[in-house]
């Protein structure tokens, strides 16, 4: 006798093997595609350009559109870090009744659909002058991002001992320099991590941005979703795929430095 | 006692911070969800019951009028579509990536967690290429000669469907396969020896256990599918609209506020209850731990 | 997992309660054990050998135990057996049918895992009932049936508790209950009691034998604690790195070790380089410290030739304090003397340095022996074996 083919496991690994290539080949096909020589999306792409590319490099459009998103992005980055690390040190090693309603309010974006809050900020922002504006952008996505901020911050220090801060202040130093010199380089990996993924959350972020952009200041998502709706021109494969380079490298890079605190 | 508590909130013991730094250092993050969260959305709320005047009529014009009915149904309907495709599509994928060992798994898993990690534009961008008419679903279906004419696929709801489909996956699959994992290899070894074929080992055993998780997953995709924007805006059909882009259009193009705000109202108010009712299968915190 | 999909249960009662089709293993009416032949028995992972060519032949009603130290391929075989893996090579026989190849839910065995693996979302009863259930077996048939097992293994009314409720040793029970509530013909037990304290071990081993000699049923258990095979098991097989050592009952395998490893594995031995001096009606053998003896030629466990390096072994406990003709005489420099109730256990040095243990019964003549001193041991000739090789 001979062992009997498992055809069900064959048939389980076609089936599954089958709708991997459904999630990955969409965005594997903006790769090709941006390099085509044609004008309009055909499948397969033929010839071989860095036209698109140029495009955008050399639009100011597209330019004054990053440029925008990164300011956001990286402001964004520092306020949601420096809140959001401040608020989870006084959860965790403050005198707070207030823990519950932490709770609430932090998963609070969440929850609620992004085109909500997308507009409530248009018609709030508008009566007092922040649509359109970098503040206004800025505001929104630390609301958006703080979340990720605070659970990454959370586990982190919740790993730091509380009785090493003590320590170092009654060898004489204020809370200030204990938390600086002794409890901020036990964290720095997870802070650099959840800085990282605010950036790029609030860098892709399309919902809100599209409420707030105005005639002149236009996010690169907003931008973006323009093009797609009007032209479709192969400039926005040529954009996905930076951006998707981009995302992988900033989160791979978050990951590195997540896996490095957690072995700490 | 009242003394202690007292200097408690001016001076920290070493170990816990004074009541006073406590305070300041959430200052700024309640502060900000304050002003950036809570007081927009409440606002919009108060104007959808209280413009042009103290009145339920926005809400009613939602309900009344068949359109706005078509609406909201087309929106359920299509998040639980996209659910239970999700659930369809992940749940062997899950599977299999709980049972694989070594590069397999690790192979599986990126390709899972990968596109978590490019943002919904572009996903819902490619997608736009793929249902062009001269794109790659369109040439590889006449390429294998299945169809003479081109497909209209792209500005239509089935296209919005998958593309969702598409872009949920990933969180219908990770909750799933947290539950599979805690499974033990030896409860589907006892059952076979017992004499249960394959189909029923999974339908009492492993269905049953990984329950959980299917729940948990469907609860993430169905709720975050009812307000999507992006790709219902670029991809759906203006006939054919859902409920973001009824909103997009009635601040956009028709600037009836109130009207526009009840729409927000109960999509938020509906969300919401959903979450509150499932708070424990949820689970947020572990989430978190996955999607990095 | 070798497993089919959807065609055909295995059969209970002698009938077949699903639709027709192919169902190689087959229960009789009444539980009664059956053989099993293990033939040329292979299985690789790339590589590395887990089970080597091992051949071991079971009667109908056998309890027999596979031991030996993790890694020694006791669990693999199991595995084949039970169908969970399909060995690279052989043959499994179950009452002359070629289970080899046959997926597990089609072989009707019995199966108690080490961590009990009861379902958590069934009740107890359910989970009795489980395997009558994919028999096809009606509901009220199902539940009486399986209450019936649980008061074999005396947990009669717990039916509605869930297996979180239950204590280990409960739950093992349970699973007992559920292996063979179908009756089958051979029951595979994978260490079942390693995750048992101590105490409740011991009441668990009486457990299993008592219902081994109710049913009658063929018995396969894995171990690697030896006292647990020597108390329970007819016969035992003795597993080192995929290949069988010694099958046989236990007194053989203790008392006369058919290699240097089993000698080492099973109990305490005591082991003595030698120098084989001559062969023939006697063996000859030199110490280490320079003495001769003759032993009958009976003694060599395996084949030996002059001049060969030997082993000498003998049992801690067949050492006698004192100087007696029925043996060969040694002198040990005692090290540690250690009281252990109902024996002493005198540890010292052989002239040569070698360590030497000795068991003594009835402490009372010995009180006046002390570390340091040097005291003379009878060996008696029958009670020593000797073996190629070196000590490891």
């Amino acid at each position: 006798m001979k062992p009997p083919t498992d055809r069900g496991s064959l048939a389980l690994g076609a089936y599954v093997y089958a709708v991997l290539a459904f999630i990955i080949v969409p965005l594997v096909i903006v790769i090709p595609m941006s390099f085509s020589q044609n004008d309009y999306l055909a499948f397969p792409p033929s010839g071989f350009t860095l036209k698109w590319y140029a495009e955008y490099f050399d639009s100011r459009q597209w330019r004054a559109a990053t440029w925008l998103s990164v300011q956001v992005a990286l402001l964004t980055a520092l306020f949601a870090s420096v809140i959001g690390t401040a608020a989870t040190y006084a959860m965790i090693r403050g005198r707070s009744r207030l823990v519950t309603a932490f709770q609430i309010l932090l998963i609070g974006p969440i929850i609620v659909p992004h085109i909500a809050l997308a507009v409530g900020l248009y018609l709030f922002f508008q009566t007092i002058g922040l649509s359109g504006t970098i503040p206004g952008f800025v505001l929104a996505h630390t609301v958006l991002t703080l979340p990720f901020v605070v659970f990454t911050m959370a586990a982190a220090l919740g790993r730091v001992d509380a009785n090493l801060e003590a320590a170092a202040m009654s060898c004489g130093a204020t809370r200030f320099q204990a938390f600086r010199l002794v409890t901020l380089p036990l964290v720095l990996p997870s802070l650099a991590s959840s800085a990282l993924f605010a950036f790029i959350i609030s860098f892709d972020e399309p919902v809100v941005s599209f409420f707030l952009s105005g005639v002149r200041q236009k996010t690169l998502p907003r931008r973006m979703f323009e093009d797609i709706e009007q032209n479709l021109t192969p400039v926005i494969p040529a954009i996905a795929t930076l951006l998707i380079v981009l995302s992988i490298l900033i989160l791979l890079g978050a990951h590195v430095l997540r896996s490095r605190s957690v072995t700490q | 006692m009242i003394e202690a508590g007292r200097s408690h909130f001016w001076h920290s013991d070493g170990r816990r911070l004074s009541g006073l730094s406590t305070l300041l250092l959430l200052l700024p993050f309640f502060a900000i969800i304050a002003f950036v969260f809570v007081y927009p959305i409440l606002q919009l709320l108060v104007i959808s019951i209280l413009e042009p005047h103290p009145t339920l009529d926005n809400y009613a014009r939602v309900v009344e009028n068949p359109v706005h009915m078509r609406v909201l149904m087309r929106t359920l309907w299509t998040a639980t579509l996209v659910t239970a495709l999700s659930v369809i599509l992940g749940f062997p994928v899950a599977y299999y990536m709980s049972r694989a060992k070594g590069t397999v798994a690790a192979l599986v898993a990126v390709c899972v967690i990968l596109p978590l990690w490019s943002s919904v534009l572009v996903r819902t961008a490619a997608w736009s290429f793929l249902f062009q008419r001269n794109g790659l679903i369109n040439s590889a279906l006449m390429g294998l000669g299945l169809t003479s004419q081109p497909f209209k696929l792209l500005y239509t709801q089935s296209a919005v469907v998958i593309a969702m489909t598409h872009v949920l996956l990933p969180f219908m699959i990770l909750p799933i396969y947290g539950a599979l994992r805690s499974i033990p290899n030896d409860y589907e070894r006892a059952a076979a020896v017992l004499g249960a074929t394959r189909l029923r080992t999974f339908l009492e055993v492993i269905l049953p256990l990984s329950l959980p998780g299917v729940v948990s997953g469907s609860l993430l995709v169905f709720l975050t599918a009812l307000g999507f924007f992006i790709t219902p805006a670029l991809l759906g059909s203006p006939q054919e609209m859902m409920i973001s882009t009824l909103v997009s259009k009635q601040i956009r193009e028709v600037l009836d506020w109130p009207f526009a705000a009840a729409l927000v109202g109960v999509l938020t108010v509906f969300v919401t209850l959903l979450a509150i009712i499932f708070s424990k299968t949820l689970r947020f915190d572990r989430l978190m731990g996955n999607a990095s | 997992m070798a497993l089919d999909w959807c065609e055909g249960g295995p059969r209970i009662d002698g009938k077949r309660r699903k639709r027709d089709s192919v169902n190689i293993a087959s229960a009789r009416q009444s539980a009664s054990g059956a053989s099993i032949r293990i033939s040329r028995l292979e299985k690789r992972f790339g590589a590395v050998s887990a089970v080597d060519g091992v051949d071991i032949d079971i009667a109908a009603g056998e309890f027999v135990a596979l031991l030996g130290p993790s890694g020694s391929g006791k669990t693999t075989i199991l595995m084949s057996v039970a169908g969970f893996e399909f060995p690279t090579s052989g043959t499994i026989h179950v009452d002359s049918e070629d289970l080899t190849y046959v997926p597990s839910n089609r072989r009707n065995l019995g199966m108690v895992f080490q961590n009990y693996t009861l379902f958590p979302h069934m009740s107890i009863l359910d989970n009795v009932a489980f395997p009558l259930k994919m028999r096809g077996l009606r509901t009220a048939e199902r539940h009486a049936r399986a209450e019936a097992a649980l008061a074999t293994v005396r947990l009669a009314g717990y039916g509605h508790r869930r297996p979180n409720e239950l204590s280990g040793g409960q739950q093992q029970r349970v699973a007992l209950a559920r292996a063979i509530v179908y009756q089958p013909r051979v029951l595979l037990m994978d260490e079942p009691l390693s995750a048992l304290d101590k105490n409740l071990r011991e009441d668990m081993q009486l457990e299993i034998k008592r219902l081994h000699a109710e049913l009658g049923i063929t018995v396969i258990f894995v171990t690697h604690d030896q006292s647990e095979a020597l108390t329970m098991a007819d016969r035992i097989a003795v597993l080192r790195d995929g290949k069988i050592q010694q099958i046989g009952p236990a007194r053989q395998l203790y008392e006369r070790p058919a290699n240097l490893f089993t000698a080492g594995f099973i109990g305490e031995m005591n082991f003595v380089d030698v120098a084989v001096q001559s062969v023939g009606d006697d063996t000859s053998v030199a110490l280490p410290w320079g003495e001769t003896w003759r032993l009958p030629a009976t003694a060599a466990v395996e084949p030996l030739a002059a001049g060969e390096a030997a082993v000498l072994a003998v049992r801690p406990e067949r050492l006698q304090l004192g100087v007696s003709p029925a043996g060969q005489v040694i002198t040990v420099t005692l090290s540690d003397i250690v009281y252990a109730g109902a024996a002493l256990l005198l540890i010292g040095r052989l002239p040569d340095g070698t360590e030497m243990r000795a068991r003594i019964p009835g402490a009372s003549q010995l009180s006046s022996l002390a570390p340091g001193d040097v005291a003379s041991f009878t060996i008696p000739t029958e009670a020593m074996l000797l073996y190629r090789g070196k000590r490891q």
